[in-house]
């Protein structure tokens, strides 16, 4: 199967002489379809900026990073957008929904962003917020929805435009036990109906027990690997 | 909607104060452009009318030469010729003849130096203001022509006369080569709140002028005003040439008052000054406004670029709220303009005695209202908002998601 991101010899630096910091060094990944993948590993590991490279958000010092095949630094600045718009779907720690835009209109975003009709936007957005717990505040702006709403608008949002693959950065870091566990229960359903792939930086150990593939990150460098079969 | 215009929006409805001081920024920018403008106007017209019809008219014609000395033995030539000319021209509503010449006044307080103008009371009054001004005593008229003297008001402050004293003019005879001097009474007393008129003119009856000077029906001035007093700027008109003949010239305000015409061409390069500056501070106003919101947004365009928006939407989105801004601004800034030029036209500026470089202001000043002013001035505001808005516009298309999502992911 061909994977869906892949890293080579990928590395990160910052600050230069004596303050160089390697972020990430000599990281070799494949992620494959279907998968429910946590990158774990103390702060300060490198898991953040190994995401914001899979996800194009940011550059290389070192090595390639392949979005279906395709190396990131070949694409010119609008390939990449609309790639990570088509592909990729983002969850950020912070919610981080458009505050201006209802909880339809950020699911919505993207789909008007791929030029996909309204009757089909609107079909798939109410389906989606339903599907993660939502009819009846479609049309709330953020500001009056729950932190744990919000997040699941971002799920939502992410999920919505169908991409092949969902990067979330610490999705439950900001949300209490409950409502972090009610999430992750509803990503992994979606992972297993749909067979949609997940990427996640976690501490959470919660995620780390449900995940089919940990992948073990300190000081910039992979240091190990564990499948399961289920998460 | 289109997302662009919506998100532009809801944006700018987002934060209504800094909106609102933005608005009221280049909205006060245009208001300031107008009203200055209309001022500027008014200034400049209610200038040349003071300078040009209190006394000397819109134009003159000498012959060529006499301006250089002011030569009394330089008539005009052929006048009856040209005054038939004016009489019948189209664009000419008045006209009038004068002599000039320096001479003395005397009275029992002192003895000044001044120049003699032979007018006839009737044309004049209808070229000039001399019977407006006024102030004290009558105009000219028939009764007792022969001893009619009317002196500014600085002119008889020195010579200690008021109306109906006793005053005696000299004057060079050309034909006798002899001073003539007569017993003038004061008729009246004129105030054109101009120190050269008020201090260094008298005005006599034109045939005793004549008589004194030994000039026989001779005339040094044709002074004449347009049915347009703007159209006396105009250098390429026919009748320039048309009154030009006979060695004479016939010359504008322009050419008659170049200091005049250098001040008025200032008025340009002020309100240039003026606009440069207030659009100095707007396009700072702006940017710093625009810059505000947008690292306020930051993480928002870190968001909305990782998820895939392109960098030209972001670019689009920036201006796009520039340009709302800037309509909502216009339109309130041309009704504040408006507003206030025709209330202070309404007052009137009355700048009393004062004079700009020598020209008394002869009427109220009120701004003048004009299509420029909703046209030009808002068009340069629209790009001045516009330019301003296209460094943020590109600083947020820059923005690194990586960066600004730093917080995060």
């Amino acid at each position: 199967m061909k994977p869906v991101i892949e890293t080579r010899q990928l590395g990160r630096f910052y600050g230069e002489g004596d303050t160089l910091v390697r972020a990430l060094h000599q990281v070799d990944l494949q992620i494959e379809p279907g998968e429910f993948t946590a990158i774990v590993g103390p702060s300060g590991s490198g898991k953040s900026t190994l995401l914001q490279l899979m996800g194009g958000l940011d550059n290389p010092d070192e090595g390639t990073v392949l979005l279906k095949e395709k190396a990131i630094s070949e694409m010119s600045g609008r390939e990449l957008s609309d790639f990570r718009r088509d592909h990729i779907g983002f969850i950020f720690q912070a919610y981080n929904l458009i505050p201006v835009l209802s909880a339809a209109e950020n699911c919505e975003y993207i789909m008007l962003l791929q030029g996909i009709p309204a009757a089909e936007r609107k079909a798939r957005v109410y389906a989606m917020l339903e599907q993660v717990g939502l009819k009846g505040k479609e049309q709330r702006l953020p500001n009056q929805l729950s932190g744990g709403q919000q997040q699941r608008v971002a799920v939502a949002r992410a999920m919505v435009s169908r991409p092949d693959i969902i990067l979330a950065d610490e999705p439950t870091a900001n949300l209490d036990s409950q409502t972090g566990m009610d999430l992750l229960d509803m990503m992994h359903e979606l992972n297993r109906q749909q067979g949609m792939t997940f990427v996640f930086s976690t501490h959470d150990p919660k995620i780390m027990e449900r995940a089919s593939r940990l992948i073990h990150i300190e000081d910039g460098r992979v240091i190990g690997e564990q499948r399961r079969d289920e998460g | 909607m289109n997302l662009i215009f919506k998100l532009a929006l809801r944006n700018i409805a987002r934060n209504k104060r800094r909106t609102a001081l933005t608005v009221l920024l280049i909205s006060m920018t245009l208001a300031l452009l107008i009203f200055s403008d209309g001022y500027m106007k008014a200034m400049s017209d209610v200038m040349i009318r003071s300078a040009t019809r209190l006394y000397p008219g819109d134009a003159q014609i000498h012959q060529v030469g006499y301006r250089a000395e002011y030569d009394a033995e330089l008539p005009v030539n052929s006048p009856d010729a040209l005054l038939e000319k004016l009489q019948s021209h189209p664009l000419v509503q008045s006209y009038t003849v004068r002599t000039m010449d320096f001479g003395m006044v005397s009275s029992t307080a002192n003895n000044l130096s001044v120049q003699v103008v032979g007018i006839r009371a009737e044309s004049e009054a209808q070229v000039s203001k001399l019977k407006q001004s006024i102030v004290a005593g009558r105009y000219l008229s028939d009764d007792d022509a022969e001893t009619q003297i009317l002196i500014g008001t600085r002119l008889a402050e020195e010579l200690e006369a008021k109306p109906g004293d006793r005053l005696v003019v000299s004057l060079n005879n050309y034909e006798t080569q002899e001073i003539e001097q007569r017993l003038f009474r004061v008729t009246g007393i004129f105030k054109m709140n101009s120190k050269f008129f008020d201090e260094g003119l008298v005005f006599i009856q034109l045939p005793l002028a004549q008589q004194m000077l030994g000039l026989g029906s001779a005339i040094h001035e044709i002074a004449f005003n347009f049915q347009q007093e703007t159209l006396s700027g105009d250098k390429s008109l026919a009748i320039w040439r048309e009154l030009s003949i006979a060695n004479n010239l016939a010359e504008g305000w322009k050419t008659l008052m170049p200091e005049l015409a250098s001040m008025i061409g200032m008025f340009d390069y002020s309100m240039f000054i003026v606009g440069g500056i207030l659009f100095v501070v707007a396009i700072l106003g702006v940017v710093n406004a625009m810059f505000m919101s947008i690292y306020e947004r930051t993480y928002e365009f870190g968001v909305i670029l990782a998820i895939g928006t392109r960098r030209l939407t972001i670019f689009k989105l920036i201006m796009t709220e520039g340009l709302m801004l800037c309509l909502v601004s216009l339109v309130i800034g041309a009704v504040i303009g408006t507003v206030a030029v025709l209330w202070v036209a309404h007052m009137g500026i009355d700048y009393g005695d004062m004079d700009f470089s020598g020209v008394a202001l002869a009427e109220v000043l009120r701004p003048e209202l004009r299509w420029q002013q909703f046209t030009e001035l808002p068009f340069a505001v629209f790009l001045m908002t516009m330019l301003a808005s296209v460094y943020p516009a590109i600083h947020a298309a820059r923005i690194v998601p990586a960066k600004a999502l730093h917080r995060s992911l």
